[in-house]
């Protein structure tokens, strides 16, 4: 077998190519469902208790070898001109928890309390997960009416939005009080990253499938029609993310590090591989045609995202034009990235590493189990080395920051700070507001290379520990240099205060490893994706064969 | 009393250590500090309050007092207190040969911060040094490293809370009509 070598951190952590992020087979809400699948979960309603407008209470428990969690939801009026993405919010049409367990009436009356007012309620080590989500209110309102008629709505409209409703936030690791991370993560079920998050979401759809099914058949209870199987399959949960993420991948390098590097070594694995079986082509066949369709469907109105989408398609037509003659290449699925590598846009690129890996999940799936982190080694501090040592290091690790003036200007334009009004991550203007003062430490190339200043200053021979002592404003970039220097995708490779930094770029990636779809930037700053939509049921998995969720 | 989870007292610790002027370094290792603190059911957040009332207060082990520790010599008094946190650190960061072990460190402040600073390492110190703002302290090997409490919270009282709260709100900056539309990326109403 050839080997292939990762693809290295210079070409990875590049914000361009994490802006063309894609999900894998590696993906968290994927991981998700094939443990769910595997172990046959069951889900069922235990309460449902909802009045003619769909608004009351409802408890989904899911049963898996181990322990039940029940999704504890809430549905309220909402006047319109409240219904926000923002994270500003203070109303929401729902709102939702993961519980630990199965709630009686005593806890669901105290989470009526608390779950509808999100960051201003309390709650306590038995969620694991708060949420909230809005209606999408025309589409909402259109499939209501269109079922109550007992006829099914037009499948281009609701593939074309692609949700029924938005979470616009999903908190986990002990947010207001619920329970900490390190509570479930020796729990195989959970053990992995968000998988408490992507249950929470993944059962919030099956809420939001019941929701119109339930206003519908209210209003005509004789006549009304239940949303058709294939629909609600392909149907997802719509989600907007804001600037409070960004700063996640930078602030827990060995996760990012665990993360890509997974996906990095899946990619080589299947570079390598000698032969395309006729299953595995199939597949992929199966995948590139499902890409294709949804890439069809991906509408955004930003100007840059649509441009790549239109890219993105041309460069599918390309793939499967060329694809009997690549794969007859050898080693084949090397072939075909080199292709991609060579003739397609970034967003071509990433669409096509999701597709090569997803014939091969034999080969690549156990890779999901290194995709988190103890972020603690990482937090130790190797004093004994020389400034000298450290120094170079730093200057072999952060090489491509050399290339960046922050002399200029443009490449200190910006700032990040916690506002005070939310406790929520911002992006300042350095230049034009207050509060630079106050930026948080999430300057990496601007820090490093200052660092590599300052130590140069110091004897070579000096130890990194006596140079903290005297300067010990420098500790954190010495702690993320220490870190990077042995974790090569533990950084992005950009700089991160600049004038042109797209945010949207970060959130991407990250919610690409979530398993996200249809991305749709509305700012440089926030984007609105969906999550399941076309993945199976949670209700469904039970009874599924376990490859089913692959196909 | 107001029940937090662990990774509350850790966020909330580090805004407070950063507010109360500690460096963005040390502030992450006194988040993680107070979390074990909060894990071992002491009382962090009266010992978070005292480290930030009292940061500026403290001195930092000079160099050529540091250099005695690690030959072993006697240590030497000082006027001011040791700060916990930058003695910890620097312990920490170059851990004393087998030989300097057991030193005693005199007059440490608010020794507590001392003692969790070093509970993840390969030192620790000899005595219980409880909730005292100065002390001399002795430091001295671990055999075994503490594999960090689960299924823990972090109760504080409403009073201290809001102390912990304002250190924090010293790391925020205000929003002004601008930074408020432009910094997330826009106001608006979901109209779809």
């Amino acid at each position: 077998m050839t080997a292939i070598a990762l693809r290295p951190p210079e070409v990875v952590m590049r914000l361009k190519r994490l802006g063309a992020a894609h999900p894998t087979r590696l993906s968290f809400l994927r991981q998700l469902i094939r443990r769910a699948t595997r172990e046959k979960w069951r889900v069922r309603k235990d309460r449902f208790d909802l009045d003619d407008n769909g608004f009351g209470r409802a408890v989904y428990a899911v049963e898996t070898p181990a322990r039940t969690y029940s999704l504890v939801a809430f549905s309220t009026p909402l006047d319109d001109e409240k219904r926000s993405d923002r994270v500003i919010a203070q109303a929401w049409d729902t709102s939702y928890v993961l519980y630990d367990g199965l709630p009686d009436a005593a806890e669901v009356a105290r989470l009526e309390a608390n779950a509808p007012l999100q960051e201003a309620g309390r709650y306590t080590r038995s969620e694991l997960v708060l949420a909230r989500a809005n209606k999408s209110v025309r589409l909402f309102e259109d499939v209501v009416a269109v079922l109550a008629q007992g006829r099914q709505p037009d499948e281009e409209q609701l593939l074309g939005v692609g949700y029924l409703l938005r979470t616009t936030a999903v908190y986990g690791n002990g947010k207001f009080g619920i329970a900490d991370r390190d509570e479930i993560a020796a729990r195989p079920e959970l053990a992995g990253s968000f998988q408490a998050e992507m249950l929470t979401v993944w059962l919030i759809r099956s809420f939001t499938l019941d929701l119109v099914d339930h206003i519908a058949c209210r209003r005509n209870p004789a006549g009304a029609a239940s949303l058709a199987p294939e629909l609600r399959r392909a149907l997802g949960v719509g989600n907007a993310t804001g600037l409070g993420m960004a700063p996640f991948l930078v602030r827990h390098p060995l996760l990012t590090h665990s993360w890509f590097l997974a996906r990095e070594t899946a990619l080589a694995r299947v570079r390598a591989e000698p032969h395309a079986g006729a299953a595995e082509r199939d597949i992929f066949s199966k995948a590139l045609a499902d890409l294709r369709q949804r890439v069809a469907r991906w509408h955004s109105d930003d100007d840059r995202q649509a441009a790549a989408t239109r890219s993105l398609a041309a460069d599918l037509d390309a793939l499967a034009e060329n694809l009997d003659r690549l794969l007859a290449k050898a080693p084949p699925w090397d072939a075909v990235y080199r292709f991609a590598e060579d003739k397609f846009s970034l967003e071509g690129q990433e669409a096509c590493v999701s597709l090569i890996l997803e014939p091969h999940g034999a080969l690549v799936d156990e890779l999901g189990d290194t995709m988190k982190a103890d972020e603690t080694p990482g937090h130790a501090i190797d004093g004994s080395v020389t400034c000298g040592s450290l120094r170079q290091a730093l200057l072999d690790s952060y090489s491509w920051a050399g290339k960046v003036d922050f002399a200029e200007p443009s490449a200190n334009a910006r700032f990040w700070y916690v506002s005070a009004e939310k406790l929520e991550p911002r992006l300042g203007e350095r230049f034009e507001e207050d509060g630079a003062e106050l930026e948080q430490p999430l300057a990496t190339a601007r820090d490093a290379l200052s660092l590599a200043a300052a130590l140069a200053q110091e004897p070579a021979s000096a130890s990194v520990a006596d140079f903290l002592l005297r300067r010990p404003e420098w500790r954190h970039a010495v702690r993320r240099a220490q870190i990077v220097a042995k974790f090569p995708y533990a950084e992005i490779h950009d700089n991160l205060i600049g004038a042109d930094l797209r945010p949207v770029d970060i959130l991407r990636a990250k919610l690409a490893f979530f398993g996200a779809r249809s991305f749709d930037p509305r700012s440089d700053r926030w984007l609105r994706i969906a999550l399941f939509s076309g993945e199976p049921l949670i209700e469904d998995v039970a009874t599924m064969a376990p490859a089913g969720e692959a196909a | 009393m107001i029940d937090l989870s662990l990774n509350e007292v850790e966020t909330l610790s580090t805004k407070a250590a950063r507010g109360a002027g500690f460096s963005w370094g040390l502030a992450e290792d006194i988040g993680r500090a107070a979390r074990r603190i909060a894990a071992e059911n002491d009382n962090w957040g009266e010992a978070m309050l005292s480290l930030a009332e009292n940061a500026q207060s403290f001195a930092a082990p000079d160099p050529a007092r540091a250099a005695r520790w690690r030959k072993g010599e006697t240590d030497m008094p000082a006027e001011t207190p040791l700060c916990p946190i930058r003695t910890a650190a620097l312990l920490l960061d170059d851990p004393l040969p087998a030989s300097a072990l057991p030193l005693t460190i005199i007059n440490v402040g608010l020794p507590v911060w001392l003692d969790a600073m070093l509970r993840r390492s390969a030192m620790r110190v000899a005595q219980p040094v409880g909730p005292v703002t100065r002390a001399d302290v002795v430091v001295e090997h671990r055999a075994e490293i503490e594999q960090p409490a689960t299924g823990r919270r972090g109760a504080t009282n409403e009073r201290t809370l809001a102390a912990l709260n304002s250190f924090a709100g010293k790391t925020y900056v205000p929003e002004s009509e601008r930074s408020r539309v432009r910094g997330a990326g826009g106001g608006r109403v979901d109209d779809e």
